[in-house]
């Protein structure tokens, strides 16, 4: 058994331990409560813009936009969301394998008669970008030293390369992979389509925004939330009757802009909620570690007494036995 | 009490402003408008420039960069007539009051410098300078605009 002394140091070093990973729950807990906001605040922006890319393109419904068309040729990009730090659990490591699933998945290679593709990465984060490195996959363009409080002009170098690289023909469709953030205590890696447009994806998102973020706090309905202070119905119901309207300039030129906004403000959506998932997976982490450097101390405190007592009695018999020697 | 419609400033980052007014006027791309109740739904472009909304006599004005905005016309619950709703989807804005003297000094110096990074500058660093080189400019240019005009706030 181990000295009394080695124990309580044992118990000190895991004292600090958790008082340290306390610590960064805290600190997690809070920024991912800053993040929920950020993508509730910016959820009224995503539904009025899709609304308006909706009564545009319903009246232009001939109209062919680059956008909404895949090119037939061309390769694939992945822009692979991960974070810059660790000690957040298996965050990174689900988007990542996530990211290796499509590589072999069926979806990049059906409709291609099982031909090679080829793909590029952009990744963001540092995380995502060593692993695909490791693997050999190429990278076009690396972001790694975005702030945690991101906001949406972080967002436009990124948004304007994609848009770029799709406008010019070189990618004939570009995915995101990045971490739903389902409630505080789950998260799921997901794959979305960003480029071309598809309307069922966009229009995913936005009823997306909602539902998840409310429901965490127990409610069942999509809009219960009575602190929430701008219910807007526009999210939820399609604008039955298209409404003839006015249009000051090229319609098409509008429907470009609102469709690069819209996909810079998908990007903008991403990353926020992996921004929300990095931090309550490290909050759950470190959560988790506070609870083992608990438990670890009660069972040294357990063996430190019983090291204690065992000693207590060692002397006591040996004190004894010594006395009956001498009478 | 004459008629008033609804706006509303949305950015991506926040809801600005939801409130009823009796008229705005924004800088669209091929010119300015200005809407008031019952306007025909429209969809404009929006440039750099400020967003002037009139209540009860008083100017609210705000500094924006880059947009839309989207009008149109909903039956209104009393059955009577139709309200009228604007939506404007900036990439930024802001209300005058928000740009201190301290902040244009700021922007000022930044778009200075902005320029010259500009000049030397890869495209996808370049597209994010040149953003904020124009919220810089606007910014500057709208406040000195309202410096000496009343307005609320």
């Amino acid at each position: 058994m181990a000295s009394t002394k080695e124990i309580k140091n044992r118990i000190k070093s895991i004292k600090n331990t958790k008082k340290i990973t306390k610590a960064m729950e805290l600190v997690a807990a809070s920024k991912m409560r800053r993040a929920v906001a950020t993508t509730l605040a910016s959820r009224s922006y995503a539904g009025y813009s899709w609304e308006l890319l909706t009564s545009l393109s319903g009246k232009l419904d001939e109209v062919k936009n680059v956008f909404f068309e895949s090119p037939k040729e061309g390769k694939t990009l992945i822009v692979l969301i991960t974070s810059n730090g660790s000690l957040c659990g298996g965050y990174n490591a689900q988007a990542i394998k996530k990211a290796m699933q499509i590589l072999k998945a069926p979806l990049l290679n059906k409709e291609r008669g099982g031909g090679e593709v080829l793909v590029d990465f952009i990744s963001i984060g540092k995380k995502g970008d060593h692993a695909m490195r490791k693997i050999g996959q190429n990278i076009i363009a690396a972001f790694t030293d975005l702030p945690v409080n991101i906001s949406i002009q972080n967002v436009n170098p990124i948004s304007a390369l994609i848009l770029n690289e799709y406008k010019k023909g070189t990618y004939k469709e570009v995915f995101v992979v990045y971490t739903d953030f389902v409630s505080a205590l789950t998260q799921k890696p997901n794959v979305r389509k960003l480029l071309p447009i598809s309307r069922q994806e966009m229009k995913d998102m936005i009823d997306g925004l909602v539902p998840p973020l409310l429901n965490k706090e127990g409610n069942e309905g999509r809009f219960l939330n009575s602190s929430e202070p701008h219910p807007d119905p526009l999210l939820v119901k399609e604008r039955g009757n298209a409404v003839p309207y006015l249009i000051e300039g090229d319609a098409n030129k509008l429907i470009d802009m609102l469709a690069e906004k819209l996909i810079r403000m998908q990007i903008y959506q991403m990353l926020l909620e992996s921004g929300a998932s990095e931090q309550s997976a490290r909050m759950v982490a470190m959560k988790n570690a506070s609870e083992a450097a608990g438990e670890m101390i009660d069972n040294l405190t357990l063996v430190f007494n019983k090291a204690r007592q065992a000693g207590i009695t060692q002397e006591i018999s040996e004190i004894s036995a010594g006395m009956a020697s001498v009478s | 009490m004459s008629k008033q419609l609804k706006l509303k400033i949305v950015t991506p980052e926040k809801l600005v402003l939801e409130e009823l007014v009796e008229s705005v006027t924004v800088p669209t791309l091929e010119g300015e408008i200005t809407i008031l109740p019952e306007h025909v739904p429209i969809i404009a472009g929006l440039k750099s420039g400020d967003i002037v909304a009139l209540a009860n006599g008083e100017h609210i004005p705000y500094a924006v960069v880059g947009g839309f905005v989207e009008v149109k016309n909903t039956a209104s619950a009393e059955g009577s007539g139709v309200s009228t709703e604007v939506a404007i989807l900036a990439d930024f804005a802001e209300h005058i009051s928000d740009i201190t003297d301290e902040a244009i000094e700021k922007a000022k110096a930044r778009s200075l410098e902005l320029q010259k990074l500009a000049e030397n500058k890869e495209v996808v660093d370049f597209e994010h300078f040149a953003t904020e080189l124009d919220r810089s400019l606007t910014r500057v240019k709208i406040a000195d605009k309202w410096k000496t005009r009343k307005y609320r706030k």
